[in-house]
């Protein structure tokens, strides 16, 4: 049986008939060609497929697509600003934050939802916000490098 | 620091912003009209006799276009080694473990695939099964392989010198014994695999592997289809680390029902199908003997080892191999003797994993090295430098470590861990231990018998001269190989970074033997050198004709070309090329030629501008059996030291702090160095506190997920220093080598060398869990 | 991984929620968070015919203070909330830290308290929480409702009091008298994303700053078919004079009560051993906590 959701993507609002059993993984990834969000385990053990939900990073193997319905979600792909990166995804890269890329973009949803709430987070928030996104190639320390980099330049970007 | 304009520099990846923004491809993210979505069937149980297959209900589902079972794929064997061709793509007479392939399904979606799968009736007729190694080896246990008594896959037997008497001649000799779990490589992409069979006759896989070349090869025998009909295509992929050094059935199936099909075909591994394809770390027992003298010096080493092999050889060969060459080193040692033995168990299969065949001997191996010093009552540090090897050393076993800077390396850590302060100065319940290592920068020959060449690289300019495209079926999975070529290539040609373009992964650019043995940088590299500077050259010399000036005379770099030195007279090139680029929004400028122009008018001379290069190792290593494997062009090395918090009354362990320094030659790219350095860590640190896939005893995996398999989350790594070590390899390009998998080597034995600082208990079995730990110290106690 | 096929419901009130529960009965689940049940249908362990949602269901996701003396918390307030709160961090300490150990963030985001509860597994990190706090539950169907004390509430694992046809409203817990404190402990071997080897709740209350124990409260999970309350320590602790030796006695007497199995995390002598050391760490930490209880700021 097919629903009828209406949502918001990346700032865009949607209409789209889904099945009941579709996670929202499978919608973002399967009929919006959204697939910058990535299906690592489908159990939510690895943390690649989060996106931001309404303010917060969930993960979207575990989320219906109905019961995203009225709901606001932000992707990887909206992030980058009129073809500019996000500060986030500019430390990522300059940092060295990014190996395989794999856990990347579900790395800087956590990470993204963690400076709205805390702008200063301490090393170990860090660590502890990204603690559901598993990361086989870094060894985090220049992921958690990165996400302290950019808070700074967050920061003085709402500062100036 | 160096002279060099792009080489040795924290350049920024070139694919950061792809994989950054999402934009990034990586197989299942590729969907094409009219594509099928497959499923394979797999065994569930662990040993049978496969009586019948009816296939019919699933082919009439609606939806259903394949199905294929060992009757459409027929029965030609494959594997990583030709010596041990020992799987087909289907089981047809037996299966061999629960995992084992049966049938293939494509379907019109994935719902249908996996009804379809659930309509195939097998009926099997159940078989005895053995699981663990040491039963398997027993009299009287079942067999798995007919051609393989004993369910022996492998032995090896070699000696250096008379190992026993030089034990008799030592003045200590101190024994140990190991063993680790079988290991899961945990990459976060699964196997994924897009087919497609076209109407010429041609298969293009699109595939998530290390291994383009190999893939190929493979896929071209066992579907029957020439070589040269068959493309492999990498797109992004999310982490290989060695499973994904192989072709899968999941490439195989895909190929064969686009094949059947004449459609696209789609199949990516859940979560659980990774852990049952396996091909990841065995299990390893070790047991080894160190003879030496009062003083510390090591004499003589016998070492044994048993894996646990699955229910297939995969990489096992070779890794049964390494598991006794691979202590030849860093350590000079006189005699060494090694029996190495790989069984069959019911299990799935294990292969090669990032420190191929070495992690567990080394663990072994670098205990022991501490529990001898503390019977002589040398510093561990003391007893590792004053057998250290240096440059120019030759291993007992004849690997020629043409650049070593283990010894580097262990004073850098030492200061840089302050552990003249710490050792032995620790409260009780804090430890710190260190540990050495050292590791192939590539293989030495290629793993079926030829003279191929291991890597070419073509670099092909743009028409304009403004991009130098380099060509290779090199295999970027994360490590970052891209950016090394590209920043080689830049060098190289005396361009900017940005002005190279790197096309990779795909067979039909080039030939290159891919993501294993921490071959890329060292040989692709070295194509890739080779290609640029024939590039160079033939600008160069259609300058000299152009400008009549001598090629010595002209220097390329910063993308800017000099005569003597100097700007030289180029003006005509400058104005001829402004011409033909009128409108353009970029003209070049300023008070030198640059590359573009340069380029721009070879290119008008000579039609396409193009270069290739070519990488062999010379003829390596010694000529007893077995001796290709562990040679190399070049070794890189590392050491470590952990530092740890033991929580005494749980058994709980806190690593609180990591220095590592890593001898990768010249560091291409110091991030990227870093990168890998710090990633080996964090896989070395599960692999020793939490990692082991666990089997019930009907061989079913109890833990095929990512919660219950544990690798470590961002809370448990600590702080890491990496310190990088540069000597210079004159087998590498531009004195570079591997960093990849040599930087794994110390952290286990170091980690367990400062749990027994901090608790005077010596973990032999991995993984180091707070159980083991706690009920270790509790005998300890009990027993005083 | 494909979740199979199921009807989704997504009443907007409480009472069409119960309404469809009843009509539907067996062949229907609440889905809250999902990060349990989701999971559950993927791996085909369970297959519902139709999913109830409670998204759209006003009120059932907030945290009501109750005067002074107590809190209730919906059944759909998720972990991530529970674990930020203040109020619950200061009041309801072994809620808000079990709920600060639940999963990872992602997870926290959905997990709600409703779900650890009915989903009653052996480790779930909020049940000894909530034991220890003497929450009790509100279970409403269509024509009635009833209180259940969380103490009485689990059967087994994955069984609990509930009815088909019942769904968990809210939690009620009553706030802990002055001078009381809580932790909570979870033994697993990632310092995240772990499922408890052993875990332990407490609540300790004083007569005074530094006046003897008036009562004691401690849970127990992943050692029993369901978490388990030691009363033996309990009632050993209560009149005392606190000390680091009566917490260890306390933990010796605590394992007593506990029948842990021996599975692929860890053994029973490895957890019995456990239960002793953490039971006694837990209640010296609730015995800071409780020393520096202070009025809340009105
Ligand atoms: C990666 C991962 C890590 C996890 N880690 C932990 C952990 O560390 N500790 C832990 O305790 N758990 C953990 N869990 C399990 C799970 O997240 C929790 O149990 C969570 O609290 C369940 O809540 P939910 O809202 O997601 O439940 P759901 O999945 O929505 O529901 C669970 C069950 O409860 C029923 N139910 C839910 N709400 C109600 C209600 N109001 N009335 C009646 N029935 C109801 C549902 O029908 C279903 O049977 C983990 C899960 C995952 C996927
Ligand atoms: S894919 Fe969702 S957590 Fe792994
Ligand atoms: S970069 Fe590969 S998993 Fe994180």
């Amino acid at each position: 049986m097919k629903r009828i959701i209406k949502l918001t993507i990346n700032g865009k609002t949607i209409e789209a008939a889904v099945s009941s059993n579709q996670t929202l993984l499978q919608f973002l990834r399967e009929d919006m060609d959204l697939t910058g969000t990535k299906h690592g385990c489908g159990l939510g053990d690895c943390g690649a497929c989060t996106v931001i939900l309404d303010g917060k990073a969930v993960n979207s193997c575990l989320v219906l697509a109905v019961q995203a319905d009225g709901s606001e979600i932000l992707t990887i792909e909206g992030l980058a600003e009129d073809g500019k990166l996000h500060p986030l995804q500019q430390a990522f890269v300059d940092k060295g934050a990014i190996q395989c890329g794999f856990c990347t973009p579900g790395m800087i949803l956590s990470a993204k939802a963690l400076l709205d709430e805390k702008p200063n987070p301490s090393e170990l928030e860090i660590r502890t916000a990204i603690s559901g996104n598993l990361c086989r190639c870094t060894g985090y320390q220049k992921i958690v490098e990165a996400i302290g980099e950019a808070a700074e330049v967050v920061r003085m970007r709402e500062e100036s | 620091m160096s002279d060099y304009q792009v080489l040795n520099t924290r350049a920024p990846r070139v694919d950061g912003p792809a994989k950054a923004t999402g934009q990034a491809k990586y197989t299942d993210d590729f969907k094409i009209p009219g594509m099928l979505y497959a499923s394979i069937l797999q065994s569930p149980v662990a040993h049978a006799r496969i009586l019948h297959i009816d296939a019919s209900k699933a082919r009439k589902l609606t939806g259903v276009k394949a199905v294929v079972t060992a009757r459409e794929a027929g029965l030609i064997k494959y594997g990583v080694s030709p010596a041990r061709y020992d799987e087909t793509l289907f089981a047809h007479d037996k299966v061999r473990y629960v995992g084992d392939e049966i049938a293939a399904v494509a379907a019109s979606d994935q719902d249908i695939a996996q009804e379809a799968l659930s309509l195939i009736k097998v009926d099997y007729e159940e078989l005895p099964a053995v699981f663990d190694m040491f039963e398997a080896m027993k009299e009287g246990a079942p067999q798995i392989h007919d051609e393989f008594p004993g369910n022996m896959n492998a032995e090896v037997h070699q000696e250096f010198g008379d190992t026993e008497a030089a034990l008799r001649s030592c003045d200590l000799v101190v024994d140990h014994t190991f063993i680790n779990k079988r290991q899961d490589a945990a990459f976060i992409e699964p196997h994924s695999c897009l087919a497609v069979f076209d109407h010429s006759g041609r298969l293009t896989l699109y595939t998530s592997t290390q291994v383009p070349h190999y893939v190929m090869r493979t896929v071209a025998m066992t579907l029957q289809i020439p070589v040269g009909n068959v493309r492999v295509i990498k797109p992004y992929v999310g982490g290989g680390f060695g499973p994904k050094c192989e072709a899968t059935p999941l490439e195989m199936s895909c190929g064969l029902l686009s094949k059947v099909t004449g459609q696209p075909v789609k199949m990516t591994y859940s979560r659980e199908q990774v852990f049952l394809h396996s091909r990841a770390r065995h299990q390893f027992y070790a047991e080894m003997s160190l003879g030496v003298m009062k003083d510390g010096t090591m004499v003589a080493l016998k070492n044994k080892a048993v894996l646990d092999g699955g229910a297939y050889t995969s990489f096992g060969i070779a890794t049964v191999y390494y598991s006794g060459s691979l202590l030849g080193g860093p350590y000079k040692l006189k005699t060494m003797k090694y029996d190495g033995y790989r069984v069959y168990t019911n299990k799935p299969a294990c292969g090669a994993q990032r420190g191929h065949g070495g992690v567990a001997h080394r663990a072994c191996f670098e205990q022991l090295i501490d529990m001898t010093a503390e019977k002589l009552g040398i510093d561990p540090i003391d007893m590792r430098l004053k057998n250290i090897m240096t440059t120019g050393d030759i291993t007992v076993n004849e690997l020629d470590m043409s650049s070593l800077g283990m010894k580097e390396c262990i004073e850098a850590i030492r200061s840089g861990s302050d552990w003249n302060n710490k050792k032995g100065k620790l409260p009780k319940g804090k430890g710190i231990g260190m540990a050495c290592g050292f590791f192939v920068s590539g293989a030495g020959y290629p793993i079926y018998r030829s003279d191929t060449y291991h890597s070419t690289v073509v670099i092909k300019l743009s028409e304009d001269g403004g991009v130098a495209n380099v060509m290779t079926g090199s295999a970027e999975i994360g490590q970052g190989s891209d950016t090394t070529m590209a920043m080689i290539a830049a060098e190289t040609l005396g361009i900017k970074l940005k002005d190279v373009q790197v096309h990779s992964g795909d067979t039909d650019y080039s030939v290159d033997l891919g993501a294993y043995s921490s071959r890329q940088t060292l040989m692709t590299g070295h194509a890739t050198k080779e290609a640029a500077e024939q590039v160079k050259s033939q600008i160069a010399s259609h300058l000299s004709e152009e400008l009549n000036v001598p090629v010595s005379s002209i220097t390329f770099a910063d993308g800017i070309v000099k005569f003597d030195g100097g700007p030289g007279n180029f003006e005509k090139l400058r104005s001829s090329y402004i011409k033909e680029h009128r409108g353009w929004m970029d003209p070049p400028t300023g008070e030198y030629l640059t590359f573009r122009e340069a380029a721009r008018m070879a290119y008008l001379k000579a039609g396409t501008i193009v270069g290739t290069g070519k990488y062999k190792p010379p003829r390596l290593g010694g000529s007893y059996k077995g001796a290709a494997v562990g040679t190399s062009p070049a070794y890189g090395c590392s050491a470590q030291i952990v530092e740890v918090t033991v929580d005494l009354e749980t058994g709980q362990i806190t690593i609180d702090r990591m220095t590592d320094a890593h001898d990768c030659g010249l560091a291409i790219n110091r991030t990227s160095v870093e990168g890998q350095m710090q990633g080996s860590l964090s896989m070395g640190l599960g692999e020793c506190l939490f990692e082991e896939v666990k089997f019930d005893s009907r061989g079913r995996v109890l833990n095929p997920s990512l919660g219950e398999y544990k690798i470590p989350t961002a809370l448990d790594m600590p702080k890491v220093k990496s310190i990088i070590v540069e000597s210079s390899e004159p087998n590498g390009p531009y004195g570079a080598k591997e960093v990849g998998e040599g930087a794994i080597m110390p952290t286990i034995p170091a980690i367990l060398n400062a749990i027994y600082d901090a608790t005077g208990v010596r973990v032999n079995e991995l993984p180091a869990t707070s159980e083991r730990l706690f009920m270790a110290l509790k005998d300890k106690s009990e027993a005083v | 991984m494909l979740l199979p096929k199921f009807d989704y419901h997504e009443p907007a009130t409480l009472e069409d929620a119960l309404r469809l529960l009843s009509e539907m009965g067996g062949n229907a689940r609440i889905v809250a968070g999902g990060t349990d049940l989701l999971v559950r249908m993927k791996l085909k362990v369970e297959k519902p015919s139709h999913l109830i949602s409670l998204r759209k269901i006003p009120r059932i996701n907030v945290i009501i203070q109750r005067e002074n003396h107590g809190v209730s918390i919906g059944a759909a307030v998720t972990a991530g909330e529970l674990s930020t709160n203040e109020l619950i961090m200061e009041r309801f300490t072994p809620i808000g830290l079990a709920a600060a150990r639940l999963g990872a963030p992602g997870i926290r985001n959905r997990a709600t308290i409703g779900g650890n509860l009915v989903n009653a597994r052996p480790a779930a990190d909020l049940s000894p929480a909530c034991m220890v706090l003497n929450a009790s539950l509100k279970l409403k169907r269509s024509k009635n409702e009833r209180e259940v004390p969380v103490n009485d509430f689990f059967r087994g694992p994955g069984e609990t009091l509930i009815e088909p046809n019942e769904m968990l409203v809210s939690i009620f817990v009553e706030t802990p008298p002055p001078w009381s404190g809580g932790a909570y402990i979870k033994l697993g071997s990632r310092k995240t994303l772990e499922i408890s080897m052993v875990n332990v709740a407490v609540l300790l209350t004083l007569q005074s700053q530094n006046g003897p124990i008036v009562d004691a409260k401690i849970a127990l999970g992943a050692v029993a078919p369901t978490p388990v309350r030691a009363f033996a320590a309990e009632e050993f602790l209560i009149g005392r004079q606190p000390s680091a030796k009566l917490f260890s006695e306390a933990g010796a007497i605590g394992v007593g009560m506990c029948e842990p199995i021996t599975d692929h995390r860890g053994t029973m002598e490895y957890r019995c051993l456990m239960i002793e050391t953490l039971t006694s760490r837990a209640l010296n930490q609730a015995y800071q906590d409780a020393m520096t209880w202070k009025p809340l700021p009105v």
